[in-house]
């Protein structure tokens, strides 16, 4: 072995909180001034006035708001199918990125734009296409009715695929870009260490695609929860089966019952809030591990 | 016997990246891919990786044919210039990446492949940074991370490109000796990819000096560096100098006859003389052929332009030398070549 001794440290990046660091925009306080004027006016201002409806009731009036089997349901349709239809898009829109990105073929950029469309379209267009193809007397609908006597529109199952439908874009478009960054040598590293291709993909490109395809998955699970438009066709609307949160809101309203709503409104904001501070902090502690 | 490729040929689009490339690397012995970027070296080492296909040839590993072999049933170690380390995983988990990913019969225990990578930390001198991340490294150290990597499977060869790369000069220069004295102690048969020669000349047991897709020679250092087979590994391989000459009977007959060294090439007539500046002594001399155009010092090194017959001449010599002939610019002084190798003029 050589006598130079190459065992040089490297401080560890372990810095403290830092309040202020040299930036392009000047002024830490105007900007973080506008920030937060721009976003008490932009969303704290409606949810506050959401919040304080729904207090309006006292704690017993919300009590009795949203204690009810109809609410509970409503609440576990609209996250469970959320959580499925998100579950589906981090699988599917996986793959679809991976395509986009890894295959070169004809027609590549008309498929990358028709990822965009549930973007586009207006929800209520999607959720009369989607009713109409899936309704047992429409192509698709008609049959899984003969060959499997599945039924899909007007039930959960029609909801988790107009989820999907509109969820879609969010991890494509998340996950696309983090993997084209992916250097080609880490694969061929593994590859020459004696890695098949799945243990390549599961230990070295999922790893490093997760905080992304996290941030998929959250985006299109918070666009579910509050999804309407695409819904309300193809749901059915029970109460108890295919009746979503968002839809009790509207009833509520139109039975004047503002207060009701808003209780409502403030459930699934919280509940929202919940998941998706969840999944930041995951996002965070995963990024933490690699930061570059 | 190590690795012997015979016939390869490789084409990118309308590129020619190699052209019948035949290559024998000995067992146990450091050899060097030298030339410049687009020669075909990296294309070359990869081939040897099972990272690419040659359109056509052969290749044997330890007297197996190897061209149908993924990279993984090859057993060759690879390192990459850009370390290429995973950067999700520490330290550690890099190095035993490939023992864990061995099928379930093959597979070390645990405390086994925990060992090992502990061992092989230590021998690249990193066992205290085992459980740091990557991107708390520094370049040399990922270096020596990835290289770690690419022992741990005990490869039957290990192919580096561009090793030193992406390093600074100094950290450059002490990992280079280091993985030096590691070969020594190993004698692993590896190939290492470079672009610089001094590298290639420093390290190497022998060196292939490649351009265009062709290897224009193999040798040892000394071989290559004093006995250049082609006008292009004169150039390559440090500074030469280039006069226009005449060639007559053995003798070189340079700046309009005003200086003759015999040369030991089959050249007769015109011909292009290539000179190593070390080789080219000055002496001061009111009536000598040259002129003194430019002086520029180099630490501890001088090197010294001279004017003869229009042409411009480079030679080089150790400052104090300079100093003590008192040589300076303008002066004219006697020139004395040791070694002229002459090559036909084309």
């Amino acid at each position: 072995m050589s006598a130079v001794s190459l065992a040089e440290p490297v401080p560890l990046h372990r810095g403290g909180t830092v309040l202020m660091r040299p930036t392009i925009i000047p002024g830490f306080r105007l900007t973080l001034g506008i920030t937060v004027t721009y976003l008490s006016v932009i969303v704290l201002l409606p949810l506050a006035a959401l919040a304080v409806k729904a207090a309006g009731l006292g704690f017993g009036g919300l009590w009795t708001a949203l204690a009810t089997e109809r609410v509970l349901s409503a609440f576990k349709v609209s996250f469970g199918l959320s959580l499925v239809g998100a579950a589906v898009n981090a699988v599917a829109g996986l793959l679809v990125a991976w395509v986009l990105v890894r295959y070169r073929f004809p027609g590549k950029r008309i498929i990358d734009a028709f990822v965009d469309l549930p973007f586009a379209l207006p929800t209520a267009v999607a959720g009369i296409a989607l009713t109409a193809l899936y309704a047992p007397n429409g192509w698709v609908g008609a049959l899984l009715k003969d060959w499997f006597g599945m039924k899909v529109a007007f039930t959960p199952l029609g909801i988790a695929i107009a989820l999907t439908f509109i969820g879609l874009p969010f991890v494509v478009r998340t996950v696309e870009p983090v993997l084209q960054d992916l250097p080609p040598e880490e694969e061929e590293a593994a590859a020459c260490l004696g890695a098949s291709r799945w243990q390549t993909f599961r230990h070295v490109i999922l790893p490093a695609l997760m905080p992304a395809l996290l941030t998929g998955f959250a985006l299109a699970f918070a666009r579910g929860v509050g999804e309407y438009g695409s819904v309300i066709f193809i749901a059915g609307n029970m109460p108890g089966v295919t009746e979503i949160a968002p839809l009790l809101i509207v009833i509520k309203l139109e039975q004047y019952d503002f207060a009701g709503a808003a209780a409502v409104g403030m459930l699934m904001l919280l509940v929202s809030f919940a998941m998706l501070l969840v999944l930041n902090l995951l996002q965070a502690w995963m990024r933490r591990r690699h930061a570059r | 016997m190590g690795l012997r490729l015979s016939g390869i040929s490789k084409r990118f689009g309308d590129y020619q990246a190699l052209d019948t490339v035949d290559l024998e690397v000995r067992t146990g012995e450091l050899l060097a891919l030298l030339g410049p970027s687009g020669s075909g070296k990296t294309t070359l080492l990869r081939i040897m990786a099972g990272l690419e296909q040659p359109d056509t040839g052969s290749l044997q590993l330890h007297g197996e044919e190897a061209l149908g072999l993924k990279p993984r049933e090859r057993g060759v170690g690879f390192v990459f210039q850009h370390y290429a380390l995973f950067r999700h995983m520490t330290v550690l988990d890099n190095v035993a990446f490939g023992l864990k990913v061995r099928p379930r019969g093959e597979r070390l225990p645990n405390a086994e492949i925990r060992r090992r990578v502990e061992e092989l930390l230590r021998l690249v001198q990193l066992a205290p940074f085992a459980d740091r991340y990557p991107a708390q490294l520094s370049g040399g150290q990922r270096q020596r991370v990835a290289l770690a990597r690419a022992l741990a499977i005990e490869p039957k060869v290990l192919l580096l490109d561009e090793p030193f790369g992406a390093l600074d000069a100094k950290v450059r220069k002490e990992l280079r000796r280091w993985l030096r004295g590691l070969h020594d102690e190993m004698h692993i048969t590896s190939v290492f990819v470079t672009h610089d020669q001094e590298e290639a000349l420093e390290l190497a047991d022998r060196v292939v000096v490649m351009s265009q897709g062709r290897i224009e020679q193999v040798g040892t250092p000394a071989e290559v560096y004093d006995n250049p087979a082609s006008t292009f590994v004169y150039e390559f391989l440090g500074q030469v100098n280039r006069l226009d000459c005449v060639v007559d009977g053995g003798i070189a007959a340079l700046a309009g006859g005003a200086l003759r060294v015999a040369t030991g090439d089959p050249v007769q007539g015109p011909a292009v003389a290539f000179i190593r500046p070390h080789d080219v002594t000055l002496s001061p001399d009111p009536e000598g052929p040259g002129n003194v155009l430019g002086v520029v010092t180099v630490g501890p090194q001088a090197r010294i332009e001279v004017g003869l017959a229009g042409q411009i001449l480079e030679a080089e010599m150790p400052r104090d030398r300079l100093a003590q002939i008192g040589l300076r610019l303008g002066h004219r002084c006697a020139v004395q070549i040791e070694r002229v190798r002459a090559f036909p003029r084309v």
